[in-house]
């Protein structure tokens, strides 16, 4: 299957979200030009952009994905909520963490850890690398319950122990 | 035991000695339990090839040449048609059945009489399996490029460090004599003062159409495993065995493939093992639809403190080269070739006798394997190779976001940029992890 060539009268803001694994590409190459090249001051409207294309109702897996890998890159805490809802799916969850890995702050931190509650099986353990990746100290106490945990997967307590060792030493007076 | 190499000790600069001194007095390199001591149950250092395609080859052959100081106990592939030819392959060269053909590599770095593996997957497996293989007490010859990401190859740094182990990287032409004689000689001034280091890289010599189709998965081709900690995406024969260094998701096309050859030789030349170059700018031709996204033409510079610029490009008539160009004129060097703008240069650069010594190693394989028994760091030791692939990922993230970058390379970040900072690593898929 050969697709159209991106044209002038092409949005590709909503071709984007028919992308299929396959199809034609032109338009996300269109979309992924204009995140690496968008200056900070215009990343915001962009994220907004990518954000409503998300949301879209139509939107394929490889859109999904697609717009999550450019997410990774612009995205902000304005962006947490979408991608904490996909977090909370198995079959979106590792889209999901395509983003919010590196989107930085406190939002990420507490939509990552919150993702704990629901993910089992081995989106929980992509996830908890995700968490460790970040090496925030705010995830030192679940790091530490899921290390110690028995009943947790064994190579997800090792990459919890592992990320654990990442973090600082706690101050005095922190919890362990 | 805790030791280091003689002419790099006496040859490096005294920062790098320092660092690897102390890292070493605080992680000693460890001999694997299996070859201590006079009781130890063989001499014979064991070896698991992981990844038997392509570049897993050449491996194979040379190490079956090497029957009195290394055996091949194990292969590993998720092709199994590909793994199992490997295991015939080796038991018909030692004359005797008992290769172990696995799937999984795990079934490998958790082998007890394995003392190290021969990391030769597709690169987006490089570091998580050397990781996995260095915790587990294994010794690690990883193919280049290093890693995929800046923040895996720093992990693994770590990760060897810590746990003691050997990690050589798979950049051969820090064994080949005319690239040391050659970076040994502009490191001496033999150019007289450096003006540049002129790259050049092959382009892609694979191509595919701007769609495809999904295909089903080959019954012998655990497809599942092949992803690993790379984004889901359905299976095409074009894009898994040896295209898949066209592919983003698993490799950076040429830059990290032949790239990582001749940069590593410049960064040789510079003294920058343990450091690189402070910005970086460049562009590339990216395919716009098909499966292959890496650039097909690549052009990028970096520039280092010393005001030497080192750029890498795709020239579309022959294979690559390392030019460097200097007061006195230029030297070129490539793998079976070499030429100057006079023979006097060549003359010279082969002479004996530098200003620099160099680390030296004469064969790749044979400096891995007495670097695990003496524990001394390898030629292409685990950090220098980390630094060169730095150095192919600069390149491909300047080239991605198409502006001068700034680079620090003691943070290894991007002081300026938030979003160039986000491509230092990517998130997993479940459930690998680099942690």
């Amino acid at each position: 299957m050969v697709g159209a060539e991106a044209g002038p009268n092409v949005d590709p803001w909503t071709e984007v979200v028919r992308l299929e694994y396959g199809g034609d590409g032109s338009f996300a190459a269109i979309l992924r030009e204009q995140v690496a090249r968008t200056p900070a001051a215009g990343l915001g409207r962009l994220e907004a952009q990518l954000l409503r294309a998300l949301a879209a109702p139509d939107l394929t897996e490889a859109g999904r994905d697609f717009l999550c890998s450019q997410l990774a890159l612009v995205g902000s805490a304005a962006a947490v909520p979408a991608l904490a809802a996909l977090l909370a799916n198995a079959e979106s969850a590792d889209a999901a963490r395509l983003a919010l890995e590196r989107i930085p702050g406190p939002e990420a931190d507490a939509a990552l850890l919150a993702g704990l509650a629901t993910l089992t099986g081995r989106a929980r353990t992509g996830l908890v690398g995700s968490i460790g990746a970040r090496r925030s100290a705010g995830a030192r106490d679940a790091l530490a319950r899921l290390a110690a945990d028995p009943a947790e997967d064994a190579e997800l307590r090792a990459i919890a122990a592992r990320s654990l060792a990442l973090l600082r030493p706690a101050t005095v007076g922190t919890a362990p | 035991m805790t030791s280091l190499p003689a002419s790099p000790s006496a040859t490096m600069g005294r920062r790098r000695f320092l660092q690897l001194g102390s890292l070493a007095a605080a992680a000693p390199l460890i001999l694997p339990a299996r070859l201590r001591g006079a009781a130890a149950p063989s001499n014979l250092i064991h070896v698991a090839i992981i990844g038997t395609g392509n570049i897993a080859e050449g491996h194979l052959t040379t190490l079956l040449g090497y029957p009195e100081r290394g055996r091949i106990v194990a292969v590993c592939d998720v092709d199994r048609d590909r793994r199992d030819r490997a295991a015939a392959r080796v038991d018909a060269a030692y004359g005797a059945k008992g290769c172990a053909s696995v799937n999984d590599f795990r079934e490998v770095t958790r082998r007890a009489d394995v003392d190290a593996v021969w990391v030769c997957t597709p690169d987006h497996w490089h570091a998580l399996i050397a990781l996995d293989a260095v915790r587990h007490g294994k010794d690690a010859y990883v193919e280049k490029p290093l890693t995929l990401t800046i923040e895996e190859g720093r992990a693994l740094i770590s990760a060897a460090r810590q746990h003691g182990r050997i990690v050589q990287h798979g950049t051969q032409h820090r064994s080949m004599k005319r690239f040391f004689d050659a970076a040994g000689y502009v490191r001496s001034g033999g150019l007289g003062k450096l003006e540049r280091i002129e790259v050049a890289i092959p382009p892609n010599n694979r191509f595919i159409g701007a769609s495809w189709e999904p295909e089903a998965v080959p019954e012998e081709l655990d497809w599942d495993l092949w992803l690993g900690p790379a984004p889901g995406r359905p299976y095409h024969s074009s894009g898994c065995h040896y295209n898949f260094r066209f592919i983003s998701d698993y490799a950076n096309g040429q830059v990290s493939n032949w790239g990582a050859h001749y940069l590593d030789i410049g960064q040789w030349a510079l003294d920058m093992d343990a450091s690189g170059p402070i910005a970086v700018e460049g562009h590339g031709h990216f395919p716009t639809s098909g499966l292959f996204t890496c650039a097909t033409h690549v052009d990028f510079t970096c520039h280092y403190a010393n005001g030497i610029p080192m750029s890498c490009r795709t020239r579309q008539e022959g294979g690559g080269t390392v030019r460097f160009i200097g007061e006195r004129g230029w030297i070129d060097i490539a793998r079976n070739a070499m030429s100057a703008s006079s023979n006097d240069l060549l003359r010279e650069m082969q002479r004996p006798g530098k200003s620099v010594t160099l680390a030296r190693s004469d064969n790749h394989h044979e400096n891995f394997l007495d670097c695990i028994r003496s524990r001394a760091l390898p030629v292409a030791d685990v950090e220098i190779g980390h630094r060169t692939t730095t150095v192919c990922n600069l390149g491909q993230i300047a080239m991605t976001l198409g502006r001068k970058l700034r680079w620090d390379p003691v943070t290894e970040s991007f002081p300026e940029d938030p979003v160039a900072n986000r491509l230092l690593g990517r998130a997993a898929r479940s459930p690998w992890s680099v942690v």
